[in-house]
């Protein structure tokens, strides 16, 4: 029913409890329906939290009732990708060894969320620990497109972007270590955003690769994408890398909220050819005509050169596995893990036979990061990732010298199927060749749906200066009221 | 050239059981992957020093003691008598 509550971006669902058009309760129950109905389907969802999420939405309408102020996102259906911890309720992972796990703290933008009056309706689906780009390593089973159950969601965030598209939430946090939102967002055809890297806290977030990952949003819209960054983003002394930005110490001083729309205008937009060439020349096509439409609504757009980029998806890769490798040894079973009797065992034979329920996947990414790290290889490649990505940061720089914006495909392939390229990892890794740039230089990224090729959706990538999620927001969403591409997939 | 023999050390360092099938695989797809990185060779050593953390050491937060709420004990699954569960040292 195109009437149904659950229908409602966060804007809509937001203004909608506060004006009193419909309860909490009744929206929420509508999205717990839809939820039950459709992720047999899917399979977006690892954990439904029903009883903690009507509890919160009876407790939100009850202070409308009694005329209390509620926060931003009052009443709005957020699913959380299960890499975050949440207090009290499961965080897996999508993985044997922390399938039981039950975190006794929340994650800072746990906190914020609920601050804010989201309703964390549960816990979305992913690759194993964040590792892969389809959603196909999860220990749950792959999540399945909205678009078309037999293809590929995207990963490693593939619950969160299925879940927005598919109506079972209205917006989802997920993480991006090397294009992880974006990639789900493109394939799913929702709004995915990679915040610069401290831009928002990463305390609570289960480590893969530390120098690289942040906490992204997804959405129906570039407006709900930054109505979550309007109660997420900000410095946290949980978590040092995180840095003040004009627009979160504006808020600091009182001023909300973070981010709002502004028209500009004359934006200096450059296309990255290199990110574009390999592209499928369906995905490069629609690219093009996305160019003409910046040309076509006051922006000075042209074909720019990124030559370090040649380097991004190895750099990306080393440094991400090098990382893993080390933020993997904790999982020894003893502090947290499944029921499996220790007492039996010498040590180091206990360790190796539980390690060996991490999947394919990751023992994979656990290896290489060893090999590179390993005393006759680091100068070789670990040495050289660092180099050569303060290569791409340094080009990067100097790129937004020139432009306000580069834009590039988000993925350079369509959505595939299910099988396609799990048995082939070197294949599976250089789809993420158009992501990794941003991850590599720390800044900001969103992926906005910019059209269909057989029913399949194509992404855009809009790419801003460090800090510069206002002018991405703004470019992002002119040219998203440019393009009527709205509809949503019939499951 | 990414031996089986390195691929089984790597294995053992890195506290993971992988069988002779598991050997096989990894080695040609790790080989595969390590030549695709072979790449990096070509990036000169010249290149100004590589990334450093943004923030200085003296901004560090106080280390504030935060009490755990409950029994710390209960969220773990190998434990016996109050003490945590653990395989043989010796």
């Amino acid at each position: 029913m195109e009437n149904s509550l659950y229908h409602l971006n966060a804007e809509q669902v937001a203004s909608g409890i506060r004006n009193r058009d419909f309860s909490a309760v009744e929206y929420i129950s509508q999205i717990l329906e839809r939820i039950e109905k459709i992720d047999v389907k899917i399979n977006a969802f690892v954990t439904v939290d029903s009883e903690g999420a009507i509890e919160k939405a009876r407790s939100i309408d009850d202070r409308i009732q009694h005329g209390e102020r509620i926060g931003g996102l009052g009443g709005v259906a957020i699913g959380v990708k299960d890499n975050i911890c949440t207090k009290n309720l499961k965080t897996t992972c999508a993985s044997r060894m922390l399938e039981e796990y039950i975190p006794p703290y929340d994650a800072t933008v746990i906190k914020k969320l609920k601050e804010n009056d989201a309703i964390i309706v549960g816990k979305l689906n992913l690759d194993e620990f964040a590792m892969g780009s389809t959603t196909e390593f999860s220990r749950f089973g792959p999540t399945r497109n909205p678009w078309n159950i037999n293809y590929v969601a995207g990963g490693s965030s593939g619950g969160s972007a299925a879940s927005v598209a598919a109506l079972e939430c209205a917006i989802s946090l997920g993480s991006d270590t090397g294009g992880s939102v974006r990639c789900p967002a493109s394939f799913c055809s929702v709004v995915g955003l990679k915040p610069t890297y401290g831009c928002v806290s990463r305390y609570g977030l289960i480590s893969y690769s530390n120098s690289l990952e942040q906490i992204g949003t997804v959405g129906r819209t570039v407006t709900d994408v930054m109505m979550i960054m309007n109660a997420i983003a900000g410095e946290d002394a949980n978590d040092q890398t995180t840095r003040t930005t004009p627009a979160t110490n504006a808020t600091s001083r009182g001023q909300t909220p973070k981010y709002s729309l502004q028209n500009k205008r004359n934006i200096r937009v450059g296309l990255v050819k290199e990110l574009v060439e390999g592209a499928d020349p369906v995905v490069s096509k629609c690219i093009y005509s996305a160019m003409d439409l910046f040309v076509g609504s006051d922006c000075k757009c042209e074909e720019t050169s990124l030559k370090s980029g040649q380097y991004a998806l190895a750099s990306y890769y080393t440094i991400a596995m090098a990382e893993a490798t080390s933020n993997l040894s904790r999982y020894d079973n003893i502090r947290y893990g499944f029921d499996s009797n220790p007492e039996e065992y010498e040590w180091n034979t206990y360790f190796t036979k539980v390690r060996s329920n991490f999947g394919e996947e990751v023992k994979r990414r656990i290896i290489i990061g060893s090999y590179v790290l390993s005393a006759g290889y680091y100068g070789k490649y670990y040495l050289k990732a660092q180099k050569a990505r303060e290569m791409i940061k340094q080009e990067i720089k100097s790129l937004f010298e020139k432009y306000d914006v580069l834009i590039s495909p988000t993925m350079p392939i369509l959505p595939f199927k299910f099988g396609e390229k799990i048995d082939d990892p070197l294949k599976m890794y250089q789809i993420d060749i158009d992501t990794v740039v941003a991850n590599l230089a720390g800044i900001p990224a969103i992926s906005i749906p910019i059209g269909f090729n057989d029913g399949l959706p194509i992404g855009l990538q809009i790419m801003a200066n460090e800090m510069g999620e206002q002018t991405l927001f703004d470019v992002a969403s002119s040219f998203e009221s440019t393009i009527d591409i709205h509809g949503s997939p019939k499951i | 050239m990414v031996s089986k023999d390195e691929i089984k050390h790597l294995g053992w360092l890195s506290r993971l059981e992988l069988t002779d099938k598991d050997l096989d695989r990894y080695a040609s797809q790790i080989d595969e992957i390590i030549r695709y990185f072979d790449k990096l060779d070509t990036v000169s050593l010249v290149v100004s020093e590589p990334a450093s953390s943004m923030k200085k050491v003296s901004e560090l937060r106080k280390d504030n003691i935060l009490m755990f709420e409950g029994d710390p004990l209960e969220f773990l699954k190998n434990r016996k008598d109050g003490f945590v569960k653990g395989p043989k040292m010796v």
